[in-house]
């Protein structure tokens, strides 16, 4: 990174004016860079479950980042943090448990054919 | 540049040189009369519009229950055909939830919570008047149908998939009372989700100084919480509302099972968004009953953080018990335990708030007012609510249950024993605050117990109903089920009830224009809003106050001098900073609800580039809102503490 | 509500008005934000579900996806947020003309992602995939459309924005004017997407070559006429503006729109990874 990453660190809207130009800048390289290494990511002969957790990580490294810097909220007062994370804890909560849930085998319909057998199958045991 | 910052942009006071703008922004200031309600931004005159209209539609709603009522007295019943039984039910619930408990709940949000926060209106004036206008625009959509071919919606308030798609809910070919209420809905959400954010900015960022969070009274934390609520759970069923819309009007096949869609699916996201609605429902009136009790017990609410943080707790376990309506569906072992785990956590908060009442009550010198019968009853009734709900969590249970009268049952406890309970005591609570009268105790009293037996004659009964096996939803049942004794008494009861309902509304208009005037503070409270005058002027507070301590008028009532010689400091403050400042009102957000109402009618109809036409004013009457500035005029006192309404 | 707004330097991150310092406009913006998560939060768990339960006749996205294009207006929308932010700390410093020319970037990129979004579809159409062809094509037109809508809305907004820039600090009634303003705008917008998207649906088909160009330009002769008439009209209006009403004082504005349109930026983060690459594992 730019020499001046130390003092862009320590300073927020204090900051000169010309060094939040730069790091908004950077930012954008390190997201273009991040997108980047996503879509490379995904050509790599690595098991499926080892890419799909470095996606994630990819995306949240990209999401953090965007709501921390571009968003201002690391400079702001914490309550916006809060109330932004409250949505999206709820959110992604809800999508985790919706995936579960639909994933679950026991959720899954018995098709016509699961239910012939089935009814087979205690016919047989009655008998 | 800055000395020519002007009104438009800025925000600051309309100059005296007044610029010369078009005629189109000239701001309306009509004080009274019809313009004055059009146009206001007034929070307290949008609480009574709120309050208006859901008394209106809670007596239709009321009516439609009659209808249902009358139509299972007996068995075989051929009152009502099963087209209209269907229509009644659908819109019974739907009107009771949406346009009757929601906006009551609104009003109080609206008229009550500024003035216990001690700040002058809400954070946007000209949002809070458009969520009401759009909340009428939805009102209307939603009641189209009795006037037109198509009919009432009929599909469930809860328009389980795949019965709302066009295969299984169209009649005929341009049957539209589906699309009627998908659109409604739709509109409803917009109006409550901008209602809410308004709410939460405003309880935020707008409290007067002192007024910590924990001091806060604990209706306005309830109305936080129902705000958080409403953000965060009607996303749901907007998306889901979306998703059929676009199964009805564009072929597409989210809960066409034939296509691959999965109509389950529906089912989850309405009740994603459906659960948290019911605690939409009740935290408002717990808020309420949380002010009665104290005011009526004579001593400050037992266990305050405990109660807001219970109230947190429940709004936040809300979002995660929806599967509970679902236990039936087939979700899985994994899935019904873990939900039914969940239902049985959430009745914690809930009782711990319970007791807290209770200890508030305890050793306190009660008086037997109107609002406090209204406050025990919710905490009788609400617990017999929440008894038959704990029954419900067992999932084992729940099988036998589920889609019988016992939730019937259930959730007309929680919902009129519990809602409607706290919101009938709220009117009569701060009836003398709003209208300068007091409702007569004899005849509120009387309301009282005709509404408590009446309520209690026709729901009790329907829990045996339920384990008996009468199922929801149908017409007609046969008469050798053993039903038809608790069908008539039920029937019977609810003829009571509604009577008991008839003379509250009979007493609440008589006071209105004849009863006993009051002065200030006639119940001896302890919160902000009674130290005003009945009822308090448009600007509500003189001098902004300042808050010393939890329950903030008692303190001031207990330390006159010390109030008094800051009041006088703050006034000569505010005098000097120019005077109060109000915000002016203005036509466009009723405006832009036309458009929205226009855009919303075309495209039910299926006629979509009109529709667009309706957006197009929608989006001008935006435009010209941001367009003529938030402006706002200045009100000087002068020493006979009338109000010079000088506008500069 | 109730205090004279102070004439002395505005603190852009701290509004003394308010009980917390957060100005209302940023604090309603980001309650609003975490609803919006609840809204794509539900619209993405269908897309996911409804492809974990696939029916026998779903197409196969790796086949219609060009990541090429798709990396191309990810790119595009992580531009225009750099520019939005931009902008925002321009409006901080009173820098009217560069919040004017970094809000013109914003929504010429914004233009780009949705042209890039209308190709995409109007590609995918061709190969039959519909709304109703398949669960495959509800979920995706639905959620990517959905976001489509919110840039498109972003888009209008920042025109709105742009176009306030210009409000003369002479007091004249200015809102007819404002309104031909935008009409211009949309209809240079309007006319440059179609050109550019008819254009490269002719590439693609035929290569990239003078005479496929020629031919397009000859095709779309009356929107380019448009677009180069009313960039006329703007660039007229640009310059001939004189002082104007527009400072320090509307920052919170701009803020406000900055997080939206961020916010749209980083759903599309999700999308991007969530709906395009996984399906390439």
């Amino acid at each position: 990174m730019s020499a001046s990453s130390p003092a862009l660190a320590a300073s927020g809207h204090d900051a000169p004016q010309e060094s939040k130009f730069h790091l908004l800048v950077q930012m954008a390289m390190v997201l273009a860079i991040l997108t980047g290494m996503e879509v490379v990511t995904v050509y790599l002969p690595l098991p499926k479950w080892l890419i799909i957790a470095g996606l994630m990580v990819l995306l949240t490294v990209k999401f953090v980042l965007g709501i921390w810097l571009f968003m201002h909220l690391k400079w702001d007062k914490l309550f916006c943090t809060i109330l932004f994370l409250i949505g999206l804890i709820l959110a992604g909560g809800t999508a985790a448990a919706l995936l579960v849930m639909f994933n679950d085998h026991d959720s899954v319909p018995l098709t016509s054919k699961d239910l012939s057998a089935v009814t087979i199958e205690r016919t047989v045991q009655a008998a | 540049m800055e000395a020519t910052a002007h009104a438009a942009s800025a925000g600051t006071e309309a100059h005296a040189a007044a610029p010369k703008r078009s005629w189109l922004f000239t701001r309306p200031t009509a004080k009274t009369g019809i313009v004055s309600w059009l146009t206001t931004v007034d929070h307290k005159k949008i609480g009574m519009l709120y309050g208006i209209s859901a008394l209106f539609f809670f007596l239709v709603g009321g009516f439609e229950a009659l209808l249902i009522r009358i139509q299972l007295a007996v068995p075989n019943n051929t009152f009502i055909s099963h087209q209209t039984y269907n229509e009644m039910f659908t819109m019974h619930a739907t009107t009771m939830i949406f346009l009757a408990v929601m906006p009551l709940s609104a009003a109080f949000f609206n008229y009550i919570m500024p003035l216990q926060i001690g700040a002058r209106d809400v954070a946007f004036p000209r949002l809070n008047g458009f969520a009401f206008w759009v909340f009428l625009a939805g009102a209307i959509i939603l009641n189209i149908g009795w006037f037109v071919k198509s009919g009432a919606p009929d599909a469930g308030w809860f328009g389980y998939a795949p019965l709302t798609s066009k295969a299984y809910s169209d009649q005929f070919a341009g049957d539209m009372s589906t699309d009627l209420w998908i659109m409604g809905l739709q509109i409803l959400g917009v109006s409550s989700v901008i209602g809410s954010l308004n709410f939460i900015v405003t309880i935020i960022n707008m409290r007067a100084p002192g007024m910590t969070m924990m001091r806060l009274p604990v209706f306005t934390w309830m109305t936080l919480f129902t705000a958080f609520l409403i953000i965060l759970s009607f996303p749901a069923i907007t998306i889901a509302l979306v998703e059929l819309m676009m199964d009805r009007s564009f072929s597409s096949n989210f809960f066409e099972a034939a296509a691959g869609g999965l109509p389950i699916l529906w089912q989850h996201l309405f009740w994603i968004f459906g659960h948290p609605e019911v605690y939409i429902l009740i935290l408002p009136a717990m808020g309420i009953i949380s002010e009665i009790l104290p005011t009526f017990s004579r001593k400050p609410l037992f266990g305050y953080p405990i109660i807001v943080f219970s109230g947190a707790t429940i709004g936040f376990l809300g979002f995660g018990v929806w599967s509970h309506h679902m236990f039936t569906t087939g979700m899985g072992t994994m899935a019904t335990a873990a939900f039914s785990l969940m239902t049985m956590a959430i009745a914690v908060p809930t009782g711990v708030k319970i007791f807290n009442w209770i200890g508030t009550l305890w050793g306190g010198h009660l008086q037997m007012r109107t609002p406090m019968m209204f406050a025990l009853g919710f905490v009788w009734m609400f617990m017999f609510g929440g008894f038959s709900g704990i029954m419900h969590s067992a999932a084992p249970a729940d099988a036998q249950q589920q889609d019988s009268y016992f939730v019937v049952a259930h959730f007309h406890y929680v919902l009129i024993g519990g809602s409607v309970f706290g919101l009938l005591a709220g009117i009569h609570y701060w009836f003398p605050l709003i209208f300068g009268r007091k409702v007569s105790e004899f005849w509120g009293k009387l309301s009282f117990w005709l509404i408590f037996i009446g309520f209690n004659v026709t729901f009790f009964p329907m829990h045996f109903l339920g384990l008996n096996g009468m199922p929801r939803r149908t017409a007609v049942y046969d008469g050798n089920m053993g039903w038809n004794d608790a069908n008539l008494v039920s029937t019977i009861g609810a003829f009571i009830l509604a009577i008991g309902i008839v003379v509250y509304f009979a007493v609440m208009i008589r006071t209105y224009f004849k009863g006993e005037k009051v002065k200030i503070d006639p119940w001896d409270a302890r919160t902000l809003e009674w130290s005003l005058p009945t009822p308090p002027p448009e600007h509500n507070y003189d001098v902004l106050p300042t808050v010393h301590a939890r329950d903030a008028y008692w303190y001031e009532k207990t330390h006159r001098e010390e109030i008094a010689k800051e009041h006088a400091e703050h006034a000569k403050a505010e005098a000097s900073h120019g005077g109060i400042h109000m915000p002016s009102q203005s036509w466009f957000p009723l405006f832009a609800a036309i458009g929205l109402l226009i855009g919303a009618i075309f495209f039910v109809n299926h006629m979509f580039e009109w529709a667009i036409g309706g957006a197009a004013i929608f989006v001008l009457g935006v435009y010209f809102w941001a367009a003529e500035g938030p402006g706002g005029y200045h009100v000087h006192l002068d020493g006979d503490d009338h109000h010079d309404g000088e506008k500069h | 509500m109730s205090t004279h707004a102070a004439t002395d330097a505005i603190d852009h991150h701290h509004d003394h008005t308010t009980s917390t310092g957060i100005p209302n406009k940023k604090l309603f913006m980001w309650a609003f934000l975490a609803s919006d998560c609840m809204f794509f939060g539900t619209l993405i768990s269908t897309h996911l579900i409804y492809r974990l339960h696939q029916t026998p006749n779903s197409p196969d996205p790796k086949k219609l996806f060009s990541i090429d294009l798709t990396l191309f207006a990810t790119f595009v929308l992580l531009v225009s947020s750099l520019l939005v932010a931009l902008a925002v700390n321009a409006s901080q410093k009173g820098a009217t003309k560069s919040v004017r020319r970094l809000l013109l970037g914003t929504i010429v990129f914004g233009l780009t992602f949705l042209s890039c979004q209308v190709f995409e579809y109007g590609n995918f159409l061709h190969e039959g995939l519909t709304l109703s062809s398949s669960m495959f094509g509800t979920t995706f037109y639905t959620l990517t459309g959905t976001h489509g809508c919110h840039v498109a809305i972003g888009v209008f907004w920042l025109t709105l924005m742009y176009i306030r820039t210009f409000k003369p600090a002479d007091e004249r009634p200015w809102v007819l004017r404002s309104l031909g303003h935008l009409v211009v705008f949309a209809a240079v917008a309007v006319s440059c997407i179609i050109t550019l998207v008819s254009a490269a649906h002719a590439i693609e088909e035929h290569g990239f070559t003078a005479a496929v160009l020629a031919h397009a330009g000859q095709h779309n002769i009356v929107t380019i006429a448009i677009a180069l008439v009313g960039l006329g009209l703007l660039n007229w209006i640009g310059r001939t503006s004189k002082a104007v009403d527009f400072g320090e004082a509307n920052a919170i504005d701009i803020e406000s729109l900055g997080l939206y349109w961020h916010f749209i930026d980083i759903v599309w983060i999700v999308i991007f990874t969530v709906v395009y690459l996984l399906e390439f594992l």
